[in-house]
This record gives structure tokens, C-alpha cells and sequence, in this order.
């Protein structure tokens, strides 16, 4: 052994943690370097966990996890420059077994991840910024924190989307501005009976809602805590927004659909994070070396389907798959078993399987005229004057002629084609 | 919780900070003035780039929230970015 630990794991974020205790499980001396005052507080995430990748690897995990609440309503909702909105709900009946997804916030989520690491014998060490990676001969062998080297056998790297580490060491360059997008998040305290209330929900029910909404330039979401309201924005800084970043996430709060179900509440935290959106074009070809791994966001190991973007799931399989490959190659010569792993275990097949939305959800139209055609047919149609609109003069006149609609039906074709 | 719009100054003040005494952000303004399009100006999410009245681009690194977006942004390349010492810069309670 060439250092104090095994193996050392650059950030204790889903991915970082869960090779820290997939590897301590196996016997293995781990550390977990996190910049952070505490596990999770350098996260941001919108709200929940798709709870599959728990149920498969972590036998016990509900008995003291923090579920803020089960989601049992999946939401579309399109809200209309004059205060009205569209809405279409999935509600998923109790008496199912579909228990697919718990809303939870990510700095209690990881600080109960850190515990678990802990009890499995692996050593989380906090307030360490990892200033660069000790390359010897092309071989990882270490990292450098401020101005002291630690050594280890290997070194998995799960630094995040923002890889600062990977691309001063010229494994990874520079994303595009084109290829991501930022996450904006407020977090609204309101007392658990009025969320129950105002969502129709009951005991440990919770919401997920998706939300377009010309104004933001990207997508926006809900989701209920117990206790807390979580509301967010997902904009494109390559769009050109009629609107400030800084502006994005009050526009959402204040238009009059959501203002009612988040009034009187206090606003808790502001929070922002990158998110990489390229997808399988992102994805590191070789996410190893001599001696490194790497696991989660970092390696572009995220998949956004257009409706739901799965991060800590896969972050979490990632980590589990990259301790199997350290077991497996028993030495840090060679560790390519660790991408035919991924490919087993179907995380590649998955990411390729989405290759293409991407292509998509980079189209603005998406985010702003579709939506303001849609309020426009819908408010045609519901409205009742003296002249009465058939739907397909609603319709036409919402798109404006029959050009426009060949337009938007080619348009859709081609969307639908390559989901 | 309020009707009006809250500036990202009434919300960035929720948010904990430990801030650190060096700025982890460091620019280049004078190479900024070249810079036409000036994205970090409308992309930050703290709002953190102003442009003042001579032109010239207005920086703070206190209410940095590290999302990264404006080093990823910046035609020029010219944001040196990193982040606070280890224990420094924002925490985040709920995230």
C-alpha cells in the first residue's frame, strides 16, 4: 500500500458517498474530501430521489432516511402571461405499490449518506479542498490540499458538473455555454396542514410539478416538503432572455397560480447550480486511467428525459458500479473493467437511449411559443362572447395561418421522432 | 410570503455564507471592456456583474453561490475561477 488509505474520494456529494460505501462495505480503507463545512453543503439538487437505486443497494435505507414526503402527484403546468395556467395531473392511487420517488432535501439526504458511509467504516473528511490531483508517470497516486499530498491507490474523482479538477488536469475540457443550464432554486416554509391543503394531499403525499412558462427561458419546478415548498427554474444562460437570471425565479413565484399556493409562507434559502445538459455527447469516453475513477456528474453520468432529470440515482449506481470495478480489477493498472461495467449494468445503454433530447430541449420555441399558443387555444376555447370559436378556429387563430401550423407540426414530428 | 418581486440582494441575504477574505473569483476588466456581449452580466444567478457608468464591469464575490456559470459563459475566458478555501464560501442548509 502506498498511503494511508486505499482509496481516496474527491467530494461527498450521491456519487462520492456511495463509492466510499460501497468500497467500505468491501473491506476496503476509504476517505471522502468534501469543501464543505459538512456533507451536502455544496449541494443543490430540485427535490427527489428515485428510490429504486436504494431499494437494490442499501437493504433497511427507509427505516431512518430523511423521506420528506412520497410523490404521489406528477404534474404538467403551463402558466399564461395573463395569470391563468393549463394543468394536467398524474395522481398516483395509495393503494399502489408505485412508491417510485421521495422528495428530500440533499444536504440531509448526503448528511444521512455520510452516516451510513461512517458506520460502514469509511473516514469523511470536511473543510479539504482538493487543489489538484498527483499524477506520477501518468499514474494517479494522490491528491494535493491546501499545499499537503495525500497518497492513496487510487483516486476517484466525483467533483460534480463544475470540473475544475478534471480540466486542470486536461481530462476534460471547458463545457459550451450551449450545453448547460443553471438551476435556481427558493425554498418556502409554510406549515404542513396548508401544503396539504393547497396541493390536496394527505399524510406523507407529495407533489412533483413541471412548469413552462414563456417568461423563464427554461422549465420550472415543484415540489412539496413536509414541510417546506420547493420552487425552481432551469434556464439556458445561451438562450437570450428578456429577463435576468438573477429575476427568473420571482418571475415564477409571483405569477398568480403559484402566489396562491406558496402565500404566507417565509422564504428560507436562495440557492443556484450548473447543470450539464449535453447528455450522451457529454459523457467521458474513457471515465478512468491509471489509478483514477470517475463517478456521478462529473464523468456526465446524468440523464434528462425531457420530463424528469435523473441525477442522484444514477450518481449513486455510478458509485456503486465504480467500487465493483476497483474490487474486480484488483489493481489500479488497469481499470477499464470499470466502463464495461457501466455498460452492463445499463447506465451507457440508458444515457444513449436519450442521446438525442437533448436536440430538443435546446430549442427555446419549447419554452416559450409553444406554451403561449397553448394559452392562447385554451383561452379562445373557454371563453364564452358573443362570437364562438370552433377548436379549430381556435386553432388557427392562436398559430396565426396555415403555414405556421405545418411549421409546428413538422416541428413536432421531428421532437417526437427523436424521444 | 411577499406579492412583490424580492431583488436577489433580499434573497441572497437568506441564504449563510462563510466568506472567505480573498475573493475565489478573480477577472480580467480590462480585457471585460473588449468583451461585447458581456454574458456574466445577465447569467449570473446572483447577480453578481454589474457594468458601471463608465462601462467598466462591477464585481462582488461575496454572495457567490458557485454555481460556475460565469466562468462557462465568458467568451474571453477570462473569469479565473476556484472555489473558497475548504469550510468557506456558501453553505447550504436545504440545497
Amino acid at each position: 500500500m502506498s498511503g494511508e488509505f486505499d482509496v481516496i474520494v474527491v467530494g461527498a456529494g450521491p456519487a462520492g458517498l456511495s463509492t466510499a460505501y460501497f468500497l467500505a462495505k468491501k473491506g476496503f480503507s476509504v476517505v471522502v474530501l468534501e469543501r464543505g463545512s459538512e456533507p451536502g453543503s455544496k449541494n443543490v439538487f430540485g427535490g427527489r430521489v428515485y428510490s429504486y437505486v436504494l431499494d437494490k443497494n442499501m437493504p433497511g435505507w427507509r427505516m431512518d432516511a430523511p423521506i420528506e414526503r412520497w410523490v404521489r402527484r406528477e404534474g404538467l403546468s403551463i402558466l399564461c402571461h395573463d395569470g391563468s395556467s393549463i394543468n394536467l395531473q398524474y395522481i398516483i392511487n395509495r393503494s399502489s405499490d408505485g412508491y417510485d420517488s421521495f422528495t428530500t432535501f440533499l444536504t440531509e439526504f448526503l448528511k444521512w449518506f455520510s452516516y451510513k458511509v461512517e458506520e460502514a467504516g469509511g473516514t469523511i473528511a470536511t473543510r479539504v479542498k482538493v487543489d489538484k490531483l498527483i499524477f506520477e508517470g501518468g499514474r494517479a497516486v494522490g491528491v494535493e490540499a491546501g499545499g499537503e499530498i495525500l497518497r492513496s491507490d487510487y483516486v476517484v474523482i466525483a467533483e460534480g458538473a463544475n470540473t475544475l479538477l478534471l480540466e486542470k488536469h486536461g481530462l476534460r475540457c471547458r463545457p459550451k455555454p450551449e450545453d448547460i443550464s443553471v438551476g435556481v432554486k427558493e425554498v418556502i416554509k409554510l406549515k404542513k396542514e396548508t401544503i396539504d391543503e393547497r396541493f390536496s394531499l394527505e399524510d406523507d403525499e407529495g407533489v412533483a410539478y413541471f412548469i413552462l412558462y414563456p417568461r423563464l427561458g427554461g422549465g420550472g419546478f415543484i415540489y412539496t416538503m413536509r414541510e417546506y415548498v420547493s420552487i425552481g427554474v432551469v434556464y439556458r444562460p445561451s438562450f437570450s432572455l428578456n429577463i435576468e437570471a438573477r429575476d427568473v425565479i420571482e418571475e415564477l413565484r409571483t405569477h398568480p397560480q403559484i402566489l396562491k399556493l406558496v402565500r404566507d409562507g417565509v422564504l428560507v434559502e436562495y440557492s443556484a447550480h450548473m447543470i450539464r445538459e449535453a447528455g450522451y455527447r457529454d459523457f467521458m469516453e474513457k471515465p478512468y486511467g491509471v489509478g483514477y475513477l470517475v463517478v456521478g456528474d462529473a464523468a456526465g453520468l446524468l440523464i434528462n428525459t425531457g420530463f424528469t432529470v435523473r441525477g442522484v440515482d444514477i450518481a449513486i449506481e455510478s458509485g456503486r458500479i465504480a467500487a465493483e470495478a476497483i474490487e474486480k480489477a484488483g489493481t489500479p493498472d488497469d481499470l477499464s473493467i470499470y466502463r464495461k461495467l457501466l455498460e452492463e449494468n445499463h447506465v451507457i445503454s440508458k444515457l444513449e437511449k436519450f442521446k438525442k433530447t437533448p436536440n430538443i430541449l435546446s430549442n427555446n420555441r419549447l419554452y416559450t411559443y409553444y406554451p403561449e399558443i397553448l394559452c392562447k387555444i385554451f383561452s379562445k376555447t373557454y371563453t364564452v362572447e358573443e362570437e364562438l370559436y370552433t377548436l379549430r378556429e381556435s386553432i388557427h387563430e392562436s398559430v396565426g395561418g396555415l403555414t405556421s401550423l405545418i411549421k409546428i407540426f413538422l416541428e413536432l414530428v421531428r421532437a417526437v421522432s427523436s424521444l | 410570503m411577499s406579492y412583490r418581486k424580492l431583488s436577489v440582494e433580499e434573497r441572497i441575504a437568506l441564504t449563510k455564507f462563510e466568506v472567505y477574505g480573498d475573493p475565489h473569483i478573480k477577472i480580467d476588466v480590462e480585457k471585460c471592456r473588449k468583451c461585447s456581449i458581456k454574458p456574466c452580466v445577465y447569467s449570473c444567478p446572483a447577480g453578481l456583474y454589474q457594468i458601471d457608468e463608465t462601462g467598466n464591469i462591477k464585481f462582488t464575490y461575496e454572495g457567490c453561490l458557485e454555481c460556475g456559470t460565469c466562468r462557462i459563459v465568458c467568451p474571453l475566458n477570462v473569469v479565473r475561477w476556484d472555489y473558497p478555501p475548504g469550510g468557506f464560501g456558501v453553505i447550504y442548509r436545504f440545497g
